[in-house]
């Protein structure tokens, strides 16, 4: 454990987790585990509940034996962290040019008339995110959006109600 | 079908695993490689086959290659620029996630070329199960003896790690994808020096694209004078064309460089021409930062040639009346399409996209965000289409690194070429919010071909 005072917030990682880490930082020159702060970020948010709050972001500072504001400045760069709870599942449609060409703009209303959330809201129960997002190379198989780990391409209002209807499947199945 | 070197193999069943892929053939060029070549011949016979940096500049690969510093005693590294984020442009991710085994191969090769132990592959984030699908293949490949130590008894010891950004566009310009590597926001440097020089951790590091590094295994198994064969002048090779928009097939091809743009696009073969029996109205060839062209300029140059899918010909004309071969993202627009709104949603990916080091990018990009939005929604003055003018002209050259101009581009090229559409935003304001432009008055429409 480091320096911070972590109090009653269970921001640790668990052994498997760790050893993660220190395969991670393996990767790069001795002395330079600075360059594991994305990767060790992306398995922070993961474990942390899908976001980075100030405590995780102090923890990692910690395991990679780096100052905590090297650890905000970066994750106030890349719009993959999340700087604040987001829903269980988030939906991010891409929203640029090519997928503008093919429609995203229905998709996205759609979404909202269903969820009844616009881009940057999460569902009163917790459980869909809506964000627009920029190019994520998926041009020619738009409109698409990010769902977790995968793309899901080619989106139709049909389809959209089938990843809703599967989300909600997923999480009462957990419950 | 044209000639192919690196989607061959891509739909044999299991060419995603070693085993499969190295029945295919795959993997001679690291035997070729480290058996019986010098690092120096494999640089030299790249520059043979004159092949160019993939991912959007053209630089020539093998001169690249050659700038690396040697210092004594300091370790150099290659870095696989897999950050592939310009809009328009998904053919990187299709070799990844479909033949990842080929990007590995020429990693190797060019490793060893390049005398890299430690070599990165540097992947967007969202890619993110195409990072599982490479870490298989870089274990697959370490079990059969192609990395880690003393591979295939050549004395040369390779390992590869992949690491995964996490959504900024501007890492995929070289130094701030060094600086993403070094656990940095994605800052681009001030050059000088140079990342052969002075690359990652202050070590010579050169940085290639995927497709750059895949087109080495076919340069290597038959020799850089045979690749130059294919294409036309200081095209050679062939080059994935990601196609998107408005076409029957939206997908990743791969070509040789002398087919012609019409042919590419009304062909079966390749985009199947308009969707839904539309015309076409206008199309940036080469990933978003690229000037768009109207249907007219695309398919024949100013002098009345056809245009061909290459890097002279898609450049023929300069910015007057040319564009550019860049990475290879084909976006295409059909007479549905207003280039105001086109132009709207680049500008904002740009403003989104800027990193905040320089002040003409950060600011312009805005400025030009909001004014394009206010003529897409009918609120813009004439005026607004001479300061949009004068905006992107302040920001071209006068940024820290090419994010600049690769905004200031789309807005020049949409300006120069639809500026009277532009003006239809302003005179008529209603007509705007209601319905699209078309093909009105532009450029000549009669020599747009009708699809079927």
């Amino acid at each position: 454990m480091n320096k911070n005072n972590l109090g009653s917030y269970m921001v640790t990682f668990s052994e498997q987790e760790l050893a993660k880490v220190k395969e991670i930082i393996a990767h790069y020159p001795e002395g330079k585990q600075k360059s594991a702060l994305l990767p060790v970020l992306h398995l922070a948010q993961d474990t942390f509940g899908g976001w980075l709050s100030t405590e995780t972001m102090d923890y990692v500072a910690g395991l990679l034996s780096i100052e905590p504001i090297e650890v905000y400045e970066v994750a106030t760069f890349y719009s993959m962290y999340n700087l604040r709870p987001m829903g269980k599942y988030v939906f991010e449609v891409c929203q640029t040019g090519p997928c503008m060409l093919r429609g995203c703009d229905d998709i996205i209303a759609y979404i909202t008339s269903k969820l009844g959330i616009r881009a940057g809201e999460t569902t009163s129960d917790g459980m869909f995110s809506l964000k627009t997002v920029e190019c994520l190379g998926a041009c020619g198989y738009a409109p698409m959006m990010q769902l977790g780990k995968y793309y899901r391409e080619h989106l139709t209002p049909e389809k959209v109600d089938a990843i809703i209807a599967e989300c909600r499947n997923a999480a009462a199945s957990q419950n | 079908m044209g000639v192919q070197l690196l989607l061959e193999k891509v739909n044999v069943e299991g060419i995603r695993h070693y085993d499969v892929y190295r029945r295919e053939g795959g993997y001679r060029s690291v035997e070729k490689a480290l058996k019986q070549m010098s690092p120096e011949a494999i640089v030299e016979e790249v520059k043979k086959s004159g092949l160019r940096g993939r991912g959007g500049a053209g630089f020539p690969a093998g001169m690249k290659w050659s700038f690396i510093a040697k210092p004594e005693g300091v370790p150099r590294h290659l870095v696989c620029n897999a950050d592939e984020s310009e809009p328009g442009t998904f053919k990187d991710r299709y070799l990844m996630e479909f033949i990842p085994h080929l990007l590995i191969e020429g990693l190797i090769v060019s490793s060893f070329a390049l005398g890299s132990h430690d070599t990165y592959i540097y992947i967007r984030g969202e890619y993110a199960w195409i990072a599982d699908i490479l870490e298989t293949a870089i274990a697959e490949a370490k079990a059969n003896g192609m990395l880690g130590k003393n591979i295939l008894q050549s004395g040369f010891d390779c390992e590869i790690y992949v690491h995964r950004g996490a959504g900024a566009y501007i890492c995929g310009e070289e130094t701030a994808l060094i600086e993403s590597l070094e656990g940095k926001r994605g800052n681009p440097r001030i050059k000088p020096p140079f990342p052969a020089v002075q690359g990652v951790w202050m070590r010579p590091t050169v940085v290639n694209n995927v497709e750059t590094l895949a087109a080495v295994v076919p340069i290597i198994n038959n020799g850089g004078e045979e690749y130059a064969k294919i294409g036309v002048g200081k095209s050679t090779g062939t080059k994935l064309i990601s196609a998107c928009g408005n076409i029957n097939k939206p997908g990743v091809y791969e070509i040789d460089m002398t087919i012609s743009v019409e042919e590419f696009i009304y062909s079966d073969e390749y985009c199947g021409g308009i969707a839904n029996g539309k015309r076409l109205k206008a199309c940036i060839p080469g990933g978003s930062s690229v000037p768009i062209l109207p249907a007219n300029l695309l398919l024949k140059t100013a002098k009345g040639e056809t245009r061909l899918m290459n890097y002279e010909s898609l450049s023929d004309g300069g910015f007057v009346s040319g564009s550019m071969m860049g990475s290879g993202g084909f976006i295409v627009l059909d007479e549905d399409q207003c280039i105001v709104k086109n132009t709207y949603t680049l500008t904002r990916f740009y403003r989104h996209e800027s990193c905040g080091q320089c002040s003409p990018c950060r600011e312009g990009t805005g400025w030009m965000e909001k004014i394009l939005w206010r003529l897409e929604n009918g609120e813009g003055k004439e005026s607004d289409i001479d300061l949009l003018w004068d905006i992107q002209r302040r920001i071209e050259g006068n940024t820290i690194c090419p994010l600049g101009d690769a905004a200031a581009w789309p807005v020049a090229a949409a300006i120069r070429h639809f500026r009277d559409e532009f003006e239809w935003h302003v005179r008529s304001p209603q007509e705007a919010r209601k319905r699209n432009y078309g093909l009105a008055h532009y450029a000549d429409p009669i020599h747009v071909p009708v699809a079927g």
